[in-house]
């Protein structure tokens, strides 16, 4: 049994947040007008994904589900260090929601032989957290999800995560292959080193695999996803009063006109 | 992977979440809510009780409203892991075809939900804000959007069960009626110690702060800058509870449990004090229902303002301080013991 680990890293380009505008007659995001980024949760996935790497050897392989152009997230992968990358991109996949995403993402990493697939907690644009657990359970692999540290045990096959779980922590080992949603801002990212960033964005090409290339063509896209979206309206505004103050004597005396506690009543229970 | 007949699924149900002899909150807050849905469509309401010995927690379910409760009783099902839980669900699911399914958006509710929408081929939509069902009894889950002040609503037409996740406080847990009455159904255990996945090595849980119940609280976000001193200043003065945004939460300011918001918590204080933020939808949401909201913002054109009964364009590291000594002078007990 060979105890270097082949890595997985997903990672997906999304609107950059802060730029994100809206158009005012719709409600709706105007997507075009934001620069394309790499989802901020993903840096924390790629680190954990390398310093697994250097710790355990073998190698990290990016994964991405998108556009032709989302090429550039993998660049972004492979300037901080991933050995490759494989771009999943055909108009088969338009309108897939996160059943048949998480299936595609699942069959490229069985494909590549994962033993180990690394995501972000969740994307910045429709942060539903569904695809690492979605495809786990599509290759009946095990799952660590809310992942703040990552302690491997190659001679055992067995990777231990500490999960963040409400009101404090476990510790969980899993057997390989392992689906891991690593936690938002637990680690810190490396930054780029100039000749790989240059290698990344120059020499290196990704691997492009169409949806047939995995055989899950009659299985993705908006057709066959369970969910649509079936409406947007805007959010009910709940009505206030809407007063501006001048100094923190208004607020106070405003906030007081309101809030009992604030006039010094005091009452027998206080 | 064929289209189901929607008509052969009906029901709903929700996912009862326990850590041992404690049951998530959520979990009471989803059976209300779950009842006012199962009363529309003219349905059962069900609870699903995984775990081990959890028979009283089955009891208690019917009392917080279920027609009925499911039980898997087994020792592989405690602690929670998502690959024994997932595969006694899909063999629930296949059993009883549910229409509905509810799960707390907890850490556990989101790692359980996404495991098991996906060997039903099940609809899952995450952080719902609001649920209802339509003339043909079909699940509305609505949730706002990316960025935007629009709200989305998730269908799911031709998939059962329709299932959804919500974070705690969302909803409202009706007192429990001990006098209620249902029928406890225990379920054959389809999973094996030696057929799973993982081993639980080591388990480390104390009291998690509780932001839902406060009557008055204070929100610091991206405005503080990492400081929180003068939002647990003027928490003080209020005997309040501090809470946070998002973007605050994110920088790890301050813990995840005292997020408020669409991916945090709902809460419905008398008072709720917004310092140093925005007022994304998403925040909006989480405290839509408090009674009067008052916002500091040194941005005059953040959209908070458009949302709070009293704002005031400022500093919040003068504001709050000022706020605070004006608080502890008036409501100082004139008569001391």
């Amino acid at each position: 049994m060979t105890t270097e680990w082949t890595i997985v890293v997903c990672v997906k380009q999304v609107p950059d947040a802060d730029e994100v505008s809206i158009d005012p007659q719709t409600g709706t995001l105007n997507r075009a007008d934001a620069a394309a980024v790499m989802n901020k949760p993903d840096l924390n996935a790629v680190e954990a994904a390398l310093a697994l790497r250097d710790e355990v050897g073998g190698e990290v392989i990016a994964v991405t589900m998108g556009p032709p152009w989302a090429d550039e997230v993998l660049q972004t992968a492979v300037g901080l260090g991933a050995d490759d990358g494989v771009l999943l991109t055909d108009k088969a996949f338009a309108g897939s929601d996160t059943w048949p995403t998480s299936l595609a993402l699942a069959r490229t990493a069985e494909e590549l032989d994962a033993d180990v697939v690394i995501c972000g907690e969740e994307s910045t644009d429709s942060s539903t957290g569904q695809v690492p657990p979605g495809m786990a359970a599509h290759n009946g692999w095990a799952q660590l999800t809310y992942v703040e540290d990552l302690e491997p045990r190659p001679e055992d096959g067995e990777l231990v995560a500490k999960r963040d779980v409400e009101g404090g922590y476990e510790r969980v080992a899993a057997s390989l292959p392992v689906v891991v949603a690593y936690e938002f801002g637990e680690n810190e990212p490396r930054v780029a080193g100039l000749h790989r960033k240059i290698y990344a964005e120059t020499e290196f090409e990704p691997r492009t695999w169409s949806a047939a290339d995995i055989g899950v063509e009659d299985e993705v896209g908006l057709d066959v996803s369970p969910t649509q979206v079936g409406g947007m309206d805007t959010a009910d505004p709940v009505e206030r009063e809407r007063e501006r103050v001048e100094t923190p004597e208004e607020l106070f005396e405003a906030m007081a006109e309101d809030v009992d506690r604030l006039r010094g009543e005091v009452t027998a229970d206080d | 992977m064929t289209d189901v007949d929607p008509d052969d699924y009906s029901d709903v149900w929700v996912f009862v979440e326990v850590h041992g002899d404690e049951v998530a909150s959520v979990s009471w807050e989803l059976l209300s809510e779950g009842r006012r849905l199962a009363d529309e469509k003219g349905e059962d309401l069900v609870a699903l009780v995984i775990g081990e010995d959890v028979t009283e927690i089955a009891e208690e379910a019917v009392a917080y409203g279920a027609d009925r409760a499911l039980v898997a009783d087994d020792p592989v099902f405690e602690p929670y892991r998502a690959d024994p839980y997932g595969e006694q669900f899909r063999h629930l699911v296949e059993e009883y075809k549910p229409d509905v399914a509810l799960i707390g958006g907890t850490h556990t509710g989101r790692d359980f939900a996404g495991r098991v929408a996906v060997p039903t081929h099940a609809g899952l939509t995450a952080d719902c804000t609001e649920l209802d069902v339509d003339d043909d009894g079909l699940l509305l889950a609505r949730r706002p959007t990316f960025g935007g002040d629009a709200m989305a609503t998730i269908k799911c037409e031709t998939h059962r069960p329709q299932m959804a996740t919500v974070r705690p406080g969302v909803f409202d847990a009706d007192e429990p009626d001990y006098d209620r009455e249902g029928e406890i159904e225990e379920t054959e255990v389809v999973v094996e110690e030696a057929d799973t996945l993982s081993r639980v090595l080591e388990r480390s849980v104390g009291d998690v702060a509780d932001i839902t119940d406060a009557d008055v609280v204070v929100a610091g976000g991206a405005g503080v800058e990492g400081d929180f001193g003068p939002i647990e200043d003027l928490a003080d003065a209020l005997d309040a509870e501090v809470a946070a945004s998002r973007a605050a939460v994110d920088e790890g300011w301050i813990e995840a449990a005292r997020q408020v918001g669409q991916t945090g918590k709902t809460v419905r204080p008398d008072l709720y004090v917004a310092a140093g933020i925005s007022g994304a939808v998403q925040h909006l949401e989480g405290m839509n229902d408090s009674e009067t909201v008052v916002a500091i913002n040194s941005d005059p054109n953040a959209p908070i303002f458009e949302h709070a009964d009293y704002g005031i364009v400022g500093d919040l590291f003068e504001v709050c301080p000022a706020l605070a000594e004006m608080i502890r002078e008036e409501t100082r007990p004139e008569v001391t013991a």
